[in-house]
């Protein structure tokens, strides 16, 4: 979630206090690769700047992959991000480790000849989870069908895949921006995952106005569409820029191959990624804040950063 | 309410049978007064544990034993039954008299019988006999009759799934919903020409067949799956079948992936649980599965049914079957008849004929009636000559009767038949009367009576069931005809629309006499093509229907010329009787006149104002913020502003006039905020008995809000103060450019959303289908500029007035969309230009300025999504549509139910309930609680039985009534109520009620109607638990019009089948008494309900109501689950 209403328990070490705070809480992930398409790991705070129309942001935590979040100190310095004992008992803990993945999987009628072969390949790419990841798999057509709820335990998540049935229209925008809506409920970094044939010719939302949810809520899209970039050109320009517009990434994959290579890709967008928090400062622009991440330590400004562009504050709905 | 009208007078103040006992303690014969107190002011749980707490404080006192005891019975909690075996033991102790035990006794004889708990029934009937009581017996335990079956391949679930068959249906009904299916879906015309061919839906059935035979073939004679373990041979050959293979070896990094992707789809589609196989595969356990077939009660027996393919290879019966198209639809229509009937034609009528005619059976069986071996027939012993003459056998025949109805004419006959039986009253004797119902017969069937009205496989016309079940008749008994017989002379004749049909054309000058028009309308109602005439008859004579005095000739005149244009907006006339001539004549004329207008914009925000104003109108006077003698002066001032409209700034002037004169009928202050008063007023009432906001209405305007914001609409006060300031700088006043500039600024820094698509990509894409000028012109709109550039110039000042309409419109259209606001919203919460993007305009080609609201543009990602056409009058319902598919059904493979969701959603949000009291809310549940009693008591007394067969006769088809009276006659009085639908429910308390001086519960009803006949008239319930019914009557108007639930038809009046479904809120009402809840309160947990209901709902098919009333039930007990979990709670909590 870009902006989280999070009720944030921090049971600071023993000779400090423990406080409650209501507030809004950017959450934003970003991968960085140099030239090559190489991910640069082993960056710290220091060697970011984290801008909002132009206003350095301070960091709250940081996390680097699937490594539990740290604390950033006002000093700059990490330490472990202390929770609470009610919020372990709670699973805060769980929720701010590792990523909470929503597969959106495509059963409408257009994906009837590929639905087997899609099945296998989510499966597989549930397994290959990171540990600390969770997974929901929701499947559509006309309809959301919430398949298998977040869970951490990868039998259930294939078993709600399993028991997906194939049929019907396709709404893709409308089940997307539901999953959205469910993922924005957890707390901690998420991902959406769409497993389409690409068309859609169901909902009512635009494609757009689903992207700019997920803009908001900091939640990346990645795309697998299983078809071919040119045979469906509104379809593919739309997938590409719901992705890139949230900071996730589409491929198009027609065979198994490709699809299963689509998921390894992910899972590794997944694992590589920087993960920081921030309250943003004060800033009176109520619109669109345009978010940049500057890498200090690249003087040469060879890498790349693939971050969602930006977010709309929450105005109360 | 008749006869609670009649008792208003009588001083009934005996509650139950209270009186009779002899009281131990003084303070306790008030209990149940000082209850009703405590419950008529809302506070139902406190009621509650007031009379828990005196039972449980004086377990030796019978009265507030008994006080507690009613209560519970009479809020329909289980609990009663204990309370009452309290009080049965406790008079059983003391000095009692006799009677007074045989009627407790018989009290829990009744609430075992609901609960289906036959045991403790008898043992409380031995009770009653042993303290003197007669007259009632259980009859024995019937085993029921032993069914003949069919296997099925494999288990029953995946066959289901692969069937698209719910998994909630009884096994002895699985049958007929496959049956239902492969009519429905199974086949279709082949590509080359007559001949149909299995569609991919049957062809996957088929081959999951298949796929089980090998399981079945592997599974062994002990019918079990069996895999030790993840090297055995079983394996391999288990996963060829499967279509999968493994990857990787035994153990941990074993993952199946396909093979054979034919194979392995109808694995996963079929539900095979491969997770779980796949599982034990990794960790090496044994897997094992039940493969034994399926065991499917079958209709009669399967020899019946083979004899059809005499001559045939013998195949299993699945197979025969589903290779039978027509088989299936004559299997369909049998389950659908009434079981008499059912099995007097197996005997009667040979296979091979009754499949030349099983489409009329389908389509018009379901009503055919056979009592005591005679044809039930639409009128009577009056008609039964009528029918033997027209049908050519008597209906004392049974059914041989049938059996020649449905050969007649191509179904024309049954058509007319089942048409008749559905309705009852004046309007069938009228209908039915020996000369007319030729007469009318002849004129439906036409001189060509192919093809009959049963050919596709669903309904085609709808017109015939609405003419017969709208008609209304005038006290002289003749059909109602609006304006007249010579308006529909000429109307029929071309003199004012276009010839419908050339003899009837020729007839109409020499028409003489109403029937001759009815006639009309019966040879019209058989064309498969838009029928005017008869919409324009329904929608004139539902207009006229509630008025006190008819409307004047040329009105109606007027209404019949303009009902192609202008015949979506009659709906706001029909909701308000006192409308008058005028005020209805100067709507048509602004229509007409906005209709003229060249100018796009000018045209749509013309049209988007006035229609908005109007649905205001119509929202306040439907919540009575508009007193209905008001309510004509508050509309025809209104619309004075838009008699002519010639520029923008007419509009705006208009339309801040209209919010001025709407705001001032509804009494709203005259002073304050335009805005806050509009939302409170469309909100609902706002005022408590402390003057305070109730939590429920603020929580209501909270959610209005968000929509309001969510949309980026300009508040009314902006708009408002910046014109008049503007205006008083026109008029010399010095402008405070400051505030101005400001305010204007408000309005243009609205972020309206980016486009979704380049230009070059729209064009590309749409196919010139996108029209968003209203949007593009507000992006470009520069009220600071304009503002600057007038200067002192009074004329362009004022002109900047007209600059603002378009926003204005967008803020009174908003308001409009926010009241109707469906459960969720999503699309209003996530598309930021949905309320900006409504197209009043259409085409040039099709202009829909004027017609019903429709959803576009939907499954169109080239598009800024879907959005609204047409003007306001449908806006309910199309919101309901465009949002039914946001909804997330809970179980896999479960669909929202399209043709039924949108009427429940708008029937959850169109009502509002300030103003419902306890005493109404009571008043529902009580009467359910006292049908419930009712049927248990006829299940013990065969003239009990009687009554309640002759009131459920009126409403439920036979089949279903047949066996509601099996269950009752075997003292089955849990799954006979199971089979009655609320609405039914509640028809038998209102009907059979008023003449009970017998029963308790009919006693506290009849309490209720003396001490407040006008809350509890038949009336006042219609109107605040009825339904709306656009389609139907013409109106928006909630209303229980207590009809038969319609069948499917095709188009929109599949709208109608779903509108003539009444349950849900007399349910929701029934439930909100049984857990105390305050009436306000309904107005949030109805919607939520509402959206719980849609989501839970899981139909085989579009006639598949006990789905719907199986999830409604589901709710229920959630929702009573939770509050007496929350009641221990707070008692454990008070201990």
């Amino acid at each position: 979630m870009g902006l989280i209403f999070l009720l944030v328990v921090l049971a600071m070490a023993q000779d400090r206090p423990t406080f409650r705070v209501k507030v809004d809480l950017v959450v934003l992930s970003f991968t960085i690769t140099d030239n090559k398409g190489h991910y640069i790991n082993g960056l710290q705070p220091k060697d970011f700047r984290i801008l909002e129309d132009g206003i350095p942001q301070k960091l709250s935590s940081f996390a680097e992959g699937n490594k539990p979040p740290l604390e950033v100190a006002e000093d700059g310095s990490l330490r472990p991000m202390a929770i609470s004992e009610q919020g372990k008992l709670e699973g805060r803990l769980d929720s701010v480790l590792g990523t909470n993945v929503f597969v959106l999987f495509d059963t409408s009628n257009y994906m009837y000849r590929g639905f087997v072969y899609a099945s296998d390949a989510i499966a597989d790419f549930v397994r290959g989870l990171d540990r600390a990841d969770s997974v929901a798999v929701y499947t559509y057509s006309r309809n959301l069908t919430r398949a298998a709820s977040l869970t951490k335990e990868r039998n259930e998540a294939v078993s709600g895949l399993r028991s997906a049935v194939a049929g019907d229209d396709s709404a893709l925008y409308n089940c997307l921006l539901l999953t959205l809506r469910d993922a924005a409920r957890v707390p901690g970094r998420k991902v959406v995952i769409v497993f389409s044939n690409g068309p859609d010719n169901a909902s009512m939302v635009a494609p757009d106005d689903v992207r700019a949810v997920a803009e908001d809520e900091g939640i990346p899209i990645y795309v697998i569409s299983t078809n071919e970039v040119t045979k469906d050109p509104i379809s593919s320009n739309v997938f590409k820029r719901i992705s890139t517009g949230t900071g996730g990434k589409s491929y198009f994959a027609k065979t198994w191959q490709k699809q299963v290579e689509a998921f390894e890709a992910i899972r590794e967008d997944l694992g590589n990624s920087y993960t920081v928090t921030y309250y943003p400062q004060p800033n009176p622009n109520e619109g669109f804040r345009k978010v940049t991440v500057d890498v200090l330590s690249d003087i040469g400004k060879k890498y790349r950063v693939q971050a969602r562009p930006g977010y709309r504050p929450h105005t109360g709905f | 309410m008749r006869f609670y009208k009649a008792i208003a007078s009588v001083s009934v103040a005996v509650i139950g049978f209270a009186v009779h006992l002899d009281a131990q303690n003084l303070a306790s014969p008030r209990l149940p007064a000082e209850a009703w107190k405590l419950e008529s002011k809302g506070q139902g749980a406190d009621a509650h544990t007031q009379l828990q707490t005196a039972a449980e404080g004086a377990p030796n006192d019978p009265l507030a034993l008994q006080a507690y005891a009613e209560f519970l019975a009479h809020h329909r909690n289980p609990a009663a039954r204990e309370a009452y075996e309290k009080l049965l033991q406790l008079l059983g102790r003391n000095d009692s008299s006799p009677s007074e035990r045989a009627k407790v006794a018989r009290r829990l004889v009744e609430l075992d019988l609901i609960a289906g708990d036959r045991g403790s029934a008898e043992t409380h009937l031995e009770a009653f006999r042993t303290s003197g009581g007669s007259g009632l017996s259980l009859p024995a335990a019937v085993t029921p009759p032993q069914s003949s079956f069919i296997e099925i391949t494999g288990p029953l679930r995946s066959f289901a799934r692969m069937a698209a068959i719910s998994p909630d249906i009884a096994p002895e009904a699985v049958l007929g919903a496959l049956a239902h299916n492969v009519t429905l879906n199974g086949y279709a015309a082949g590509h080359g020409g007559e001949a149909l061919e299995p569609t991919e839906y049957l062809k996957l059935v088929m081959r999951y067949l298949t796929q089980a035979r090998e399981l079945e073939k592997l599974a062994g004679p002990e019918k079990l799956l069996q895999v030790p373990n993840c090297e055995s041979a079983v394996t391999g050959d288990l996963l060829r079948i499967l279509g999968y293979r493994m990857r990787g070896g035994c153990g941990s990094d074993l993952a199946l992936e396909t093979v054979n992707p034919s194979r392995a789809f109808l694995t996963i589609d079929s539900g095979f649980p491969l997770s779980e196989l796949e599982a034990a595969l990794r960790t090496n356990r044994p897997f094992s599965l039940d493969y034994h077939p399926a065991r499917v009660p079958i209709l009669y027996t399967p020899d019946y049914w083979p004899a059809a393919a005499s001559g045939q290879k013998p195949v299993e019966f699945i197979d025969y079957f589903l290779n039978e198209p027509t088989v299936c639809r004559l299997y369909s229509a049998i389950t659908a008849l009434d079981p008499d009937t059912a099995e007097q034609m197996r005997k009667d009528l040979p296979v091979g004929k009754a499949k030349v005619y099983a489409h009329v059976l389908d389509f018009f069986g379901s009503m055919f009636d056979l009592r005591d071996g005679k044809a039930v027939v639409p009128g009577g012993a009056r008609a039964e000559k009528a029918w033997a003459d027209m049908v050519g056998v008597a209906p004392d025949k049974g059914a041989a009767f049938f059996e020649r109805l449905v050969e007649k004419d191509d179904g024309w006959m049954a058509s007319y038949y089942d048409s008749l039986a559905r309705i009852n009253g004046p309007v069938q004797a009228y209908l039915t009367d020996p000369e007319r119902i030729k007469r009318f017969y002849v004129a439906l069937r036409g001189r060509v009576t192919s093809p009959g009205p049963a050919r596709p496989v669903f309904r085609a016309n709808a017109d015939l069931v609405l003419l017969t079940t709208r008609l209304a008749l005038d006290a002289n008994g003749k059909p109602h005809l609006p304006g007249g017989l010579d308006l529909w002379k000429n109307l029929f004749a071309g003199k004012m629309e276009a010839k419908y049909d050339q003899r009837l054309a020729k007839a109409a000058p020499g028409w003489k006499d109403s029937e001759e028009v009815v006639e009309a309308m019966f040879g019209l109602s058989r064309k498969m093509v838009e029928n005017q005439p008869l919409k324009i008859f329904m929608a004139l004579t539902d207009l006229e229907r509630n008025r006190a005095q008819p409307l004047e000739t040329n009105t109606i005149e007027m209404l019949a010329r303009s009902y192609k244009e202008l015949g979506a907006q009659y709906s706001l006339f029909a909701e308000t009787p006192a409308i008058s001539d005028a005020t209805m004549l100067a709507y048509l004329a602004a229509a007409h006149g906005i209709t003229q207008i060249r100018d796009v914009g000018l045209r749509a925000d013309a049209a988007g104002t006035m229609q908005a104003l109007a649905g205001f109108w119509q929202v306040f006077v439907r919540q009575r913020s508009i007193q209905p003698n008001a309510a004509d002066a508050a509309l025809s001032s209104v619309l004075q502003g838009f008699a002519k409209i010639q520029s923008e700034r007419d509009v705006f002037d208009a339309g801040k006039m209209g919010v001025a004169k709407l705001l001032e009928a509804a009494s709203a202050p005259a002073t304050g905020s335009a805005q806050n008063h509009m939302m409170d007023l469309l909100a609902g009432t706002k005022a408590t008995s402390e003057g305070a906001l109730s939590d429920a209405h603020t929580q209501m305007l909270q959610d209005m809000t968000r929509v309001f914001e969510a949309q980026r609409l300009v508040s009314l006060d902006t708009i408002f103060t910046l014109a008049d300031r503007l205006e008083a700088a026109a008029g010399g006043q010095k402008l405070d450019s400051a505030t101005a500039i400001r305010l204007a600024g408000r309005i243009t820094e609205i972020q309206l959303p980016r486009t979704a698509l380049s230009t070059r990509e729209r064009n590309e894409s749409s196919m010139g289908y996108w029209t968003d000028r209203h949007i593009e012109s507000e992006r470009k709109m520069n009220l600071r500029s304009a503002i600057d550039k007038a200067g002192a110039d009074p004329q362009k000042l004022r002109d900047i007035r007209g600059a603002l309409a378009p926003v204005l419109r967008d803020t009174l259209v908003g308001f409009i969309y926010v009241h109707y606001a469906p459960p969720g919203a999503q699309v209003l919460f996530t598309n930021p230009a949905f309320v900006r993007s409504h197209d009043f305009f259409g085409s040039s080609s099709h202009p829909s300025t004027w017609l019903a609201t429709e959803v576009t543009g939907s499954g169109w990602p080239a598009n800024a999504g879907g959005r609204l056409t047409g003007s306001l009058s449908a806006l309910p319902y199309a919101l309901a549509d465009a949002e039914q598919n946001f909804l997330i059904p809970t179980r896999e493979q479960a669909l929202i139910w399209g043709d039924l969701v949108p009427q429940m959603i708008l029937s959850a949000v169109i009502p509002r309930w300030w103003n419902v009291t306890p005493t109404q809310l009571h008043w529902i549940g009580l009467n359910m609680a006292y049908a419930e009693s009712t049927l248990a008591r006829s299940a013990l007394d065969a003239a009990e039985r009687r009554r309640v067969v002759a009131v459920l006769d009126h409403y439920m088809p036979p089949s279903r009534l047949k066996r509601v009276e099996r269950l009752l006659a075997d003292g089955d009085v849990r799954r006979a109520a199971d089979n009655v639908v609320p609405s039914e429910m509640f028809l038998v308390a209102r009907e059979l009620a008023p003449d009970d001086h017998d029963s308790p519960l009919a006693g506290e009803l009849h309490r209720i109607a003396a001490e407040a006949p006008e809350e509890v008239s038949a009336q006042a319930i219609s109107h605040t638990f009825g339904t709306p019914k656009p389609l139907l009557s013409t109106s928006y108007e909630p209303a229980l019009l207590n009809l038969r639930t319609f069948p499917t038809l095709l188009g929109y009046s599949s709208r109608i089948l779903a509108e003539s479904w009444e349950s849900n809120l007399l349910f929701y009402a029934a439930l909100a008494d049984e857990v105390h809840m305050r009436p306000d309160e309904l107005n949030l947990r109805v919607p939520e309900w509402t959206q719980e209901t849609v989501e839970h709902i899981f139909a085989t098919h579009l006639d598949d109501w006990p789905a719907l009333l199986r999830s409604l039930r589901l709710v229920g007990d959630d929702v009573l689950q939770k509050a007496r979990k929350q009641l221990i709670a707070q008692n454990q909590k008070a201990e």
